[in-house]
């Protein structure tokens, strides 16, 4: 009874540290969150949605930063996510037991983990100084090599829960491969890809190095893809760091946009594979 | 069914076939006969009630190697949709099957069984070639269909798998709805307007006893039935696209008695249009659904003939034991 007894306590206190150490995780992202909102909500206005960012001292909005980081996410998923599935695929499908594959696991792992400076960097020498100026494009294909690792993890880890039985079963009925895989291995994991995806995008909406050199940020609102492009995380960047009252209210509200999008693009993530492993 | 008798102790020691040879016949004192053969040097051994199921085994190992045994009884004069010549098969080194020879007569039902590990699914999987879906595994020897070597690597396997059905252990419904798990396939080789489409899924789904449960429904998801439809929508779409050789590796297992009754019905009337090779661990299966049967062990085929003539007076000692549940 009494080792019983030892036992019940080092049982209490484990679960005590377990719940201890969560609420203080959890406790620094309420806390966040509630500054964003304290300091965030307040600036929140049509304005935000309508108006440029201002010259310092004056209002203004966000609209063209928003813009901006709709056009450079959008493009940067548009990018990524094809190469990553293709990778994904052959990696899941065709290359199951090769060498390549392998490796491929291997860089990608090494690519998913890099700082995304470095791939800012990386596109700075080879897209920017040639093209001799700081651009929308250049920024969205950053964004796209941080998306094609991500993607490529996803869609290889969800290909291979698809029960071989199932693509067994496709082949029996004299389908090529590439039907196989685009009929049944895609639908049979279709929610865990899109889930990958969303969850990639919500990843670069929130990225500010590889932007800050490549399209790097502008003051007025444009679409052209071959002149710098304003986006949200680089203008908080530049705002946050100033000493203007305006800017710095527009920066918190800028924080609270992002952390908004991000939240709701991972509760759908969650929601979609939540319904997977329903099925 | 009353002409299939599965073989009782008694009648055991008297039906003792001819066939077998002295070595055999010495040690068949009663019912211990095979349990006790290969042991017989080791006097521990026999007293050992436990070790019998293993020694049984190996008892039935060594006597093939001494004198290959097969009793392949062929009837003459039927055609042949599938002959299968001298094939071996191999999972990279290890060797799987070894110098098969049986043919599938046209619009018959032939059984294979066999203890789990003697490569009756194996067989079956080179029948339409799946295992040509991963490295490593491969085939020597022939096995004709309609007269033409399947194995030659310039046969066409997708072609072939369209001539070649098969259905699995586990139901695959692919993730889409009942009507298009049928509609797919046939979609995949022929142009065909939507209203024949409607058609040929109604008969195929008529075909496979399912139609009157899923009619009202058919847009619903595959994978929304139950695991006995799952597996005859299964089979529905294998016969939507006209095969000629249908594949059934162990078709029943994951059912319940009333779904495997269904589809034992069913492989009782795909036989008219369809020559069926059905895998089964299942000794009254076999001896119910099937003309003729294969008795297979450690990569060998050891008997073929007709069922009845199998299950009630087999040739060989080891395909006694076996359907007998002596071992396996």
């Amino acid at each position: 009874m009494a080792l019983y007894g030892s036992r019940r306590r080092s049982s209490a206190i484990y679960i005590g540290l377990c719940y201890a150490s969560t609420v203080f995780g959890l406790g620094w992202l309420v806390l966040i969150l509630i500054s964003l909102f304290w300091e965030g909500f307040g600036g929140l206005s049509p304005a935000v949605f309508t108006e440029m960012t201002p010259p310092p001292g004056s209002a203004g909005g966000l609209l063209n930063a928003i813009v901006g980081s709709l056009i450079l996410t959008f493009l940067g998923v548009v990018i990524g996510a094809p190469l990553g599935m293709l990778a994904g695929t052959y990696m899941a499908e065709y290359g199951r037991h090769t060498k390549l594959t392998f490796v491929v696991r291997f860089i990608n792992d090494i690519l998913l983990s890099a700082p995304s400076i470095i791939v800012g960097l990386f596109i700075y020498e080879v897209m920017v100084t040639r093209m001799g100026h700081f651009s929308g494009i250049a920024g969205a294909v950053a964004l796209a090599v941080i998306v094609v690792p991500v993607v490529v993890r996803t869609t290889e880890d969800m290909l291979l829960l698809v029960p071989n039985p199932l693509r067994e079963a496709a082949s029996a009925l004299g389908m090529t491969r590439a039907v196989v895989i685009s009929k049944v291995s895609y639908r049979a994991a279709r929610a865990g890809l899109i889930t990958g995806v969303l969850l990639a995008i919500a990843r670069i909406s929130g990225e500010t190095a590889p932007l800050l050199f490549t399209a790097l940020n502008n003051q007025f609102f444009s679409t052209n893809l071959n002149a710098p492009m304003s986006s949200l995380p680089a203008v908080i960047f530049q705002f946050a760091l100033s000493p203007y009252k305006e800017w710095q209210q527009l920066a918190w509200a800028g924080a609270l946009i992002i952390t908004f999008a991000v939240l709701a693009l991972s509760i759908i993530a969650r929601v979609l594979g939540a319904q997977r492993t329903a099925k | 069914m009353t002409e299939v008798q599965i073989m009782t102790q008694d009648q055991e020691t008297t039906k003792v076939p001819e066939a077998l040879d002295a070595a055999a016949e010495a040690t068949a004192n009663g019912g211990d006969a095979a349990v006790d053969s290969g042991v017989a040097d080791s006097g521990e051994a026999k007293e050992n009630a436990a070790a019998t199921q293993a020694g049984a085994i190996v008892a039935n190992r060594d006597m093939a190697k001494d004198r290959p045994m097969t009793a392949v009884k062929r009837t003459p004069n039927l055609p042949e949709k599938v002959s299968v010549r001298n094939l071996s098969f191999f999972y990279g080194e290890s060797r799987a099957l070894s110098g098969i020879n049986l043919p599938l007569y046209t619009n018959k039902v032939t059984s294979f069984i066999g203890p789990s590990g003697c490569g009756k699914s194996t067989l079956l999987r080179v029948l339409n070639r799946m295992y040509d879906l991963y490295p490593k595994q491969r085939a020597e020897g022939e096995i004709l269909l309609d007269g033409e070597n399947i194995l030659s690597p310039d046969q066409d396997l997708n072609l072939l798998r369209a001539r070649v059905g098969m259905v699995f252990q586990k139901p695959t419904p692919f993730p889409m709805s009942i009507y298009d798990n049928i509609a797919f396939g046939i979609k995949l080789y022929e142009k065909v307007k939507r209203a024949e489409l409607d058609e040929r899924v109604e008969t195929a789904l008529k075909s496979a006893a399912l139609w009157g449960e899923v009619k009202d429904k058919l847009r619903a998801s595959g994978l929304s039935l139950s695991g006995g439809q799952q597996q005859r929508l299964c089979i529905a779409r294998t016969v939507a696209i006209h095969p000629e050789v249908i594949l059934l590796d162990e078709p029943c297992s994951a059912l319940d008695p009333i779904s495997t009754a269904k589809i034992e019905e069913l492989i009782d009337e795909l036989k008219e249009n369809y020559t069926i090779a059905i895998v089964t661990h299942n000794m009254q299966q076999a001896a119910r659904v099937s003309e003729y049967t294969a008795f297979m062990y450690l990569g060998e085929l050891l008997e073929f003939g007709v069922t009845t003539q199998m299950f009630t007076s087999p040739e060989l000692k080891q395909t006694q034991n076996y359907i007998t549940g002596r071992f396996g």
